[in-house]
């Protein structure tokens, strides 16, 4: 079953401010098919939850088109109808921000079911209840306490009840795990897994952790500066990476043991900063830092060249001409 | 070699409405000199209430010292009056944090901030030096940490710096203080993973070159990895494992170990754990005996009666876990 | 079936109730507030029995009787008479009724309806609405209070009534701009955010999800203000803008009793103290207040 459910075509948002236009996201698109987990990977500037932000409505984007299951949807929520806002549903990446500090669990667990008419007042306890037991997390306990009064990894848990409250299809995860300790985004993570296969949902997973991605994704594109640089399922990914920033990203993470380290893309050592996406450079935006430019890098921006089945780079290095395998 | 720096059997708790809470429950550790040592945990562990006691900046009350003593070169850091403490601060001991734009003064340029580091380091000594060598010693320190064109930078702002910059900001000011040991709290957890890279890179260069010593505290295993050879890992306020970085990581014996190593995503080898059961303990009413208790699947019945000490099981090697109580399994 | 015990009704009373008690944990640190708590419960229940405490009700209208006229306090006038001989301490119990009153409907008037224009303006931030409620609120803000209030005042007639709605109309922009703040601040996070995305009305979002984050600045702010409308009212009552005689009103007392000084301290003297202890008392409860709202840092 491998239709597609969100597609995302020529993607650009624009922000104009004092000092420029901001272009966040410059030109992505890409489709996610139903049940599978998308990672959009990328670092600050990449644009990444731009992306996220316009296919959620939080932004109509400044061009392009977004669909799902075939409607257009590229608006703002405001415009979007209800139905929409059932179906795609985010999780936010900040677990101190994204629940109102002044409710407790219940009551925020009943919004999206109070709006969306998902359940009378009697029912609605016992849905919460049984939502927040989707999640591992005893009722008993939790049902009345506040978010301060727990932990990162619990308040994520509780977004994540949230999300799921109004038995969406789509879910846009946004750096759900970035602020919480390893062992616990290791039980968010194995948790947003089994809710997958039970619950038939489909991700867009975004997170500047690759190595994180290995673990969950089915495909994986990278972004840099607004635009994509490479996508390919996840295990051609990680076993052939041909763009040179995606080298340079897998060669900067850390890890911990001596097989992991052979691993790594020999020697793209990271160097030079992320330039600010006001200040874009010409040509391939990431010609500044790349160890490999040839000279045309610095003129034209390359287009996306299809490597191999279902692997696409964004580079000089690979196009009809220059490819070597 | 007489370590730089000893913490022992350090107790630490934090007044609050609802009680005491237990936060450090006899943590000792130690840092040689030139040497790199990581101490690993997770949030709330006290890894920062470790360090701000170390540099004596915990907030008294609420916090209360209950007993232990953290020696620096042999005195006792705890029971110094506050200028010596001080003084310490100013030249030897420096510390750099998570969120540099904290670390710095929004209000006053790079350049002022670094002229005063500077100024208040030969104050300490007691020397003088003319304006254009102080510049001068700025710009070095900064070039030294890899920022790219240091003397336009002395006229910016902090804001005006990205978050890897900000960092080697923080960094050269250690460098001007010329500091033997850096403690180092979460310093790139904040930033990308390419400048992390970069930045963890310089450190390790700057480290060896100067013969600093340095604590490194995060709760990025990788990170630890790449920069230490020493770690302690550190859980509700107790060492629980110490030793070789590399051999620690390649076998982790306390099971709290295993089970953070089994939740770190791998670019090889099989996918994460389901993580680790349970919740840190609360510390209002911490688990009698081992405070790992609860979440261990091995639990013997000593670990609810009696707190496991550090037990030797190799050279430099120690785990405070009772299945490892003869010395080895 | 402890489970289901933890449930329902009876858990959320429960959490209330050791809410309850940790915040006067915190407020009773300070035994300033805590004075200021018990004196401000004292005034009161003086004001709301004042007809069965004061000696001499009577006394609080029209009542003349120049044979008792300008006696010092004494055991059957505990703060003596004024000119006209009326009992100051009974005077001065019933215009704590009126102090009181003013105070409650000045605020019942100012706070909602600032609050509202506030929520408004910091939702709308950046639209035209946000400009039109702001820009309104500054004009309003430019002028002084008392002189807003005064002028207000002089254009309609002297009267208690009048004077209340005077303070009202100078009072509501100092809401308006508290809640301000606190919206715009919240009115992008993820919360916030949140609920939009789910499709929630905009009356949930205002009042269900934003407003609750401003109750503690109001609540301080209110029981502060509540010292100031006071001394507002008998501001305008000195100048003879508020309520008039005979009406006991602290301030149209102190008034009188000024031209007596200092001979005949006790006219202005009492009224002045209780003017200053009714507002001290708001002010110590409202720092307690404070401290109790304050968010604390392990």
């Amino acid at each position: 079953m491998t239709e597609t459910i969100l597609t995302v075509d020529r993607l650009k948002k624009y922000f104009p401010t004092k000092r420029g236009t901001v272009k966040a996201v410059d030109g992505v698109s890409f489709s996610v098919s139903r049940g599978e987990t998308l990672g959009l990977v990328g670092e600050s500037g990449s644009g990444k939850t731009t992306v996220a932000q316009c296919i959620v409505g939080i932004y109509p984007p400044t061009e392009g088109e977004i669909r799902f299951k075939g409607e257009l949807i590229s608006k703002e929520f405001k415009r979007r109808p209800k139905s929409l806002k059932r179906e795609i549903r985010i999780v936010f990446q900040d677990p101190g921000s994204s629940l109102n500090p002044k409710r407790n669990i219940y009551q925020i667990l009943s919004v999206p079911l109070k709006v969306h008419n998902m359940a009378t007042r009697r029912e609605r306890l016992a849905r919460i209840m049984n939502l927040l037991e989707i999640v591992e997390l005893p009722p008993a306990d939790y049902l009345y306490k506040y978010p301060q009064a727990i932990g990162g990894g619990e308040k994520q848990m509780v977004a994540i009840a949230r999300a799921l409250a109004t038995s969406p299809s789509f879910v846009v995860l946004d750096e759900p795990t970035s602020a919480l300790d390893v062992s616990v985004q290791a039980k968010i993570i194995k948790l947003l897994m089994r809710l997958q296969q039970e619950l038939n949902l489909t991700y867009l997973f975004i997170t500047h952790d690759l190595s994180l991605m290995r673990n969950m994704a089915s495909r994986v594109a990278i972004m840099y500066l607004g635009k994509i640089c490479e996508v390919a399922p996840t295990v051609e990914f990680f076993q052939s990476p041909f763009h040179p920033y995606t080298k340079m990203l897998l060669s900067s993470i850390p890890v911990v043991s001596e097989e992991e380290k052979a691993l790594k893309p020999a020697k793209i050592l990271s160097r030079g900063e992320i330039p600010s996406p006001v200040n874009v450079p010409p040509g391939c935006s990431f010609h500044l830092r790349c160890p490999m430019r040839l000279e045309i890098c610095s003129k034209v921006d390359p287009t996306p060249f299809e490597v191999e089945e279902g692997h696409l780079v964004r580079c000089h290095l690979f196009t009809k001409d220059a490819v070597r395998t | 070699m007489a370590p730089l720096l000893e913490v022992q059997d350090l107790h630490v708790g934090f007044k609050i409405f609802d009680g005491l809470l237990k936060v450090l429950a006899g943590v000792e550790l130690a840092i040689g000199e030139g040497e790199r040592v990581g101490l690993v945990g997770e949030t709330g562990c006290g890894k920062t209430t470790t360090v701000k006691s170390i540099l004596r900046v915990l907030p008294i009350p609420p916090a209360r010292l209950d007993g232990g003593e953290i020696l620096y070169r042999g005195r006792d850091i705890l029971k110094m009056k506050a200028r010596e403490v001080r003084q310490l601060r100013r030249t030897e001991l420096t510390a750099i944090f998570q969120d540099p734009l904290q670390a710095l003064n929004p209000v006053f340029t790079v350049g002022t901030q670094l002229r005063d580091i500077v100024l208040d380091s030969l104050g300490a000594a007691g020397q003088r030096l003319t304006r254009k060598e102080i510049i001068a010693r700025c710009v070095q320190a900064l070039e030294e940490t890899g920022m790219p064109d240091p003397e336009r930078i002395m006229s910016n702002y902090p804001i005006q710096l990205s978050g890897g910059m900000r960092q080697r900001v923080c960094i050269a000011e250690a460098l001007i203080k010329a500091a033997r040991l850096l403690l180092a709290d979460e310093p790139t957890t904040n930033l990308d993973v390419t400048i992390q890279d970069q930045i963890l890179r310089k450190l390790d260069e700057l480290v060896e070159e100067k013969g600093m010593s340095v604590l490194m505290i995060t709760h990025s295993l990788g990170v630890v990895m790449d920069l230490t050879e020493r770690v302690y890992i550190m859980y509700a306020g107790m060492i629980v494992e110490e030793g070789r970085t590399e051999e620690l990581f390649a076998r982790p014996l306390h099971p709290y170990t295993q089970g953070l190593m089994k939740s770190v995503p791998k670019l090889t080898g099989e996918g994460i754990s389901k993580g680790i059961p349970g919740r840190i303990p609360n510390y209002l009413d911490p688990p009698r005996g081992c405070r790992f208790h609860p979440r261990c699947e091995h639990g013997l019945p000593v670990c609810q009666e009696e707190r496991p000490p550090l037990f030797t099981v190799g050279e430099g090697r120690r785990v405070a876990c009772f299945l490892y109580r003869g010395g080895g399994r | 079936m402890v489970g289901e015990q933890r449930i329902g009704l009876w858990a959320v009373l429960a959490r209330k109730r050791r809410g309850l008690a940790k915040g006067w944990y915190k407020y009773s640190r300070n035994y300033l507030s805590v004075l200021g708590l018990v004196v401000l419960i004292l005034i009161g229940l003086t004001a709301g029995l004042a007809p069965y405490i004061a000696p001499y009700p009577e006394h609080a209208g029209a009542y003349t009787n120049f044979r008792e006229a300008g006696l010092p306090p004494s055991k059957a006038h505990l703060f003596g008479t004024d000119r006209v001989g009326r009992d100051v301490f009974s005077r001065v119990i019933f215009g704590y009724r009126f102090s009181l009153l003013l105070g409650v409907v000045v605020l019942s008037l100012a706070v909602p309806s600032g609050v509202i224009l506030g929520l408004l303006g910091g939702y709308y931030n950046g639209t035209w609405i946000e400009v039109l409620i702001m820009r309104i609120t500054d004009v309003f803000l430019a002028v002084p209070p008392l002189v807003l209030a005064m002028s207000i005042a002089a254009m309609l007639t002297p009267n208690l009534i009048n004077a209340m709605i005077a303070i009202s109309l100078s009072w509501w922009p100092w809401y308006c701009r508290l809640v301000y703040g606190v919206t715009a601040s919240l009115r992008n996070q993820f919360f916030v955010r949140e609920a939009e995305l789910t499709g929630a009305s905009k009356l949930h979002i205002l009042f269900k999800e934003i407003l609750p984050n401003c109750f503690g600045p109001i609540m301080t702010k209110v029981t502060l203000d509540m010292g100031i409308a006071i001394l507002m009212g008998a501001s305008l009552s000195f100048i003879g803008l508020g309520a008039q005689p005979p009406t006991p009103d602290l301030g149209t007392m102190l008034a009188d009793g000024a031209k007596r000084l200092p001979s005949e301290w006790w006219s202005t003297i009492f009224p002045a103290l209780a003017i200053v202890a009714v507002i001290l008392a708001f002010n110590l409860v409202g720092d307690g207040l404070r401290d109790v709202f304050a968010v604390e840092e392990v």
